[in-house]
């Protein structure tokens, strides 16, 4: 059982920071909010997904699990105004959601959860760097190394965070020393991620003014931030490219 | 071509994607030579450029070698040095093998025996040197390393492989095991339809692997009676027995205990045993290489196949497209690797 009400923007943007890894995700959904952890197909980055009740202007929920087509809603979230407010009432089956946005509304088929991709596990990682920085930023360096590459590496040099992208021909580098960053924790790292990837993670981001970054030595990356105001937060882990190669 | 033993070993089918993420070293000069004996028009007349240069051998390593980066695996390349004194006698058969193959083949070609024909041409493949040189550049600008054996490549392989830089040697010859390499794939580059040699049949070749010590356990003997069961049947240093094939000089050796043994008993020798044998235990090797796969370079790939040796430009931009998707796959980690 399940009915809600929020922000479509909230809403818009919390489906989006799932669909830049996966079409399709298990949402659970419990009285304290709902959940979504999910592995892309290619087992390269992962996305763990929460937003509390009270993120929601009204919300009343029992324990289910149900399978959502992220691009499908995304769709129709596309017709609501960035002040509407959605609607959502699950059926008593789980088999359908409704979801009515400023007078218009829609009955979706939800898909079979058995059919989706189990929730992934979540390794363990002792990453020694953890670096904040401001979103807008993030996200702004990364489209600057898309223009040189397809990769780009994030590491730690005594008190500096930098970020360095190499093409065939060109490099670019950025260097932000504990006075640009929000806050470093300083640690052996240097590890290269795929840019469509990052360039998809940083999207959601983007959007955030905190964005926890930790690293180390040829390990993934976990990138994390918080949304709607702290009553939800969104994690992702993105495994390494390895570099000699 | 190499020791002909295969018979009494035990092979084991596997997959492309059992050989993903591996590292194989590929002997260069079997895998050119199969390549220039596969890869002909009817007639047996292999690909050529328009100054009539073969590149049979080039449009193998560009295809055969996207299969093989698509399927994850990492190819290098082990090309043969100086071969020992007592190959000699092979090479100089070989030459002649060759000449007079080359022959047949034009005579077949007059009185139009176009299998006759395609039979002697493969007999006839030459892997010269100009042959070995535009090869290395390819693979070069394709981001495969390359690696120079001392002597034997084969060798080199089996000395990768123990010291754990490659997973698998690759050699369509059983040469390799001799040398004491752990574990060699067979049929890898030429995976798919085959043509059955002397025979219009096709048939499906699928990558075979051999375990050595699995293989030496089953046989109930250690590597020097296999290298023993070896210089029985004939190897490229020695003639082999009369009438003895891999069965009976299993048979022999596991009775007699020792190829020495066995010589003595039939009152035979085998030039400069002794030397042979220390060969394949304690060959020529070096630890001179790197093993690094780069990005290929694909306007030096074009240049090279295109206007040198006038490849159609479609299809090689299309196997560049598949060596470029395929090397990014290969370097991105996935995520349980952490667990």
């Amino acid at each position: 059982m399940l009915e809600a009400t929020i922000d479509a923007s909230l809403l818009k943007d919390s489906i989006e920071s799932l669909s830049v890894l996966v079409d399709e995700a298990r949402v659970h959904i419990s009285p304290e909010g709902i959940g979504v952890k999910a592995v892309d197909p290619a087992n390269v980055a992962m996305v763990s997904f929460e937003l509390q009740a009270d993120a929601f202007d009204e919300y009343q929920a029992e324990e289910s699990e149900i399978g959502l087509d992220l691009t499908r809603v995304l769709d129709i979230l596309g017709v609501a105004e960035k002040t509407d407010k959605v609607r959502m009432k699950l059926e008593e089956d789980s088999r359908k959601l409704s979801i009515s946005i400023g007078g218009i509304s829609y009955t979706l088929t939800l898909l079979d959860p058995s059919t989706i991709r189990a929730e992934p596990r979540i390794p363990q990682l002792e990453l020694p760097a953890e670096i904040v920085v401001n979103g807008k930023g993030f996200s702004r360096t990364i489209k600057a190394a898309e223009k040189i590459s397809d990769h780009m590496s994030m590491g730690v040099e005594g008190e500096t965070f930098f970020l360095e992208a190499e093409g065939d021909t060109d490099r670019m580098r950025q260097e932000m020393p504990r006075d640009e960053l929000i806050s470093i924790t300083p640690g052996p790292a240097r590890s290269l991620f795929s840019l469509d990837y990052l360039s998809d993670i940083a999207k959601p981001a983007s959007k955030s003014n905190e964005v926890t970054l930790q690293i180390g030595n040829d390990f993934p990356i976990k990138i994390n931030f918080e949304i709607a105001g702290g009553r939800g937060k969104v994690g992702y882990l993105l495994a390494p490219r390895i570099e000699s190669e | 071509m190499g020791v002909d033993i295969g018979d009494i070993l035990e092979k084991r089918q596997v997959g492309f994607d059992d050989l993903a993420h591996r590292i194989v070293a590929i002997d260069g000069y079997n895998t050119l030579y199969q390549f220039l004996s596969i890869i002909r028009q009817r007639d047996g007349t292999p690909l050529k450029d328009s100054k009539d240069n073969i590149t049979s051998h080039l449009s193998g390593i560009l295809y055969r070698m996207a299969n093989l980066f698509e399927a994850g695996i990492k190819p290098v390349f082990v090309f043969d040095g100086k071969p020992p004194d007592f190959k000699a006698d092979t090479i100089s058969q070989r030459k002649k093998s060759r000449a007079e193959a080359r022959t047949k083949w034009d005579e077949a070609k007059e009185k139009g025996l176009s299998e006759e024909a395609y039979k002697y041409a493969q007999a006839s493949s030459k892997v010269d040197a100009r042959i070995v040189e535009d090869s290395m550049q390819l693979l070069d600008f394709m981001g495969i390393p390359c690696v120079q054996a001392p002597s034997e490549g084969e060798a080199q392989a089996a000395y990768m492989v123990n010291k754990g830089d490659a997973d698998y040697s690759a050699s369509q010859d059983y040469d390799s095991l001799l040398f004491g390499a752990p574990r060699v794939v067979r049929n890898l580059t030429i995976t798919g339809k085959r043509k059955l040699p002397g025979k219009n049949v096709y048939i499906d070749v699928e990558p075979e692997s051999i375990d050595l010590m699995q293989n030496i356990k089953l046989l109930d003997i250690d590597r020097q009676q296999l290298i023993g069961i070896a210089l029985c049947v004939g190897t490229d240093y020695n003639k082999g027995l009369e009438k003895v094939g891999p069965k009976t000089a299993l048979k022999l050796i596991k009775q007699h205990g020792s190829i020495h043994k066995v010589l003595e008993h039939r009152g035979e020798a085998i030039d400069e045993l002794d030397a042979k044998i220390d060969f394949f235990l304690n060959p020529p090797v070096t630890d001179a290489y790197e093993l690094k796969w780069k990005s290929p370079q694909k306007e030096k790939i074009v240049d090279f196949l295109c206007k040198q040796h006038d490849f159609s430009e479609e299809r090689v931009l299309k196997a560049v497209d598949r060596l470029e998707k395929a090397g990014k796959q290969r370097s991105q980690q996935t995520l349980d690797q952490w667990f």
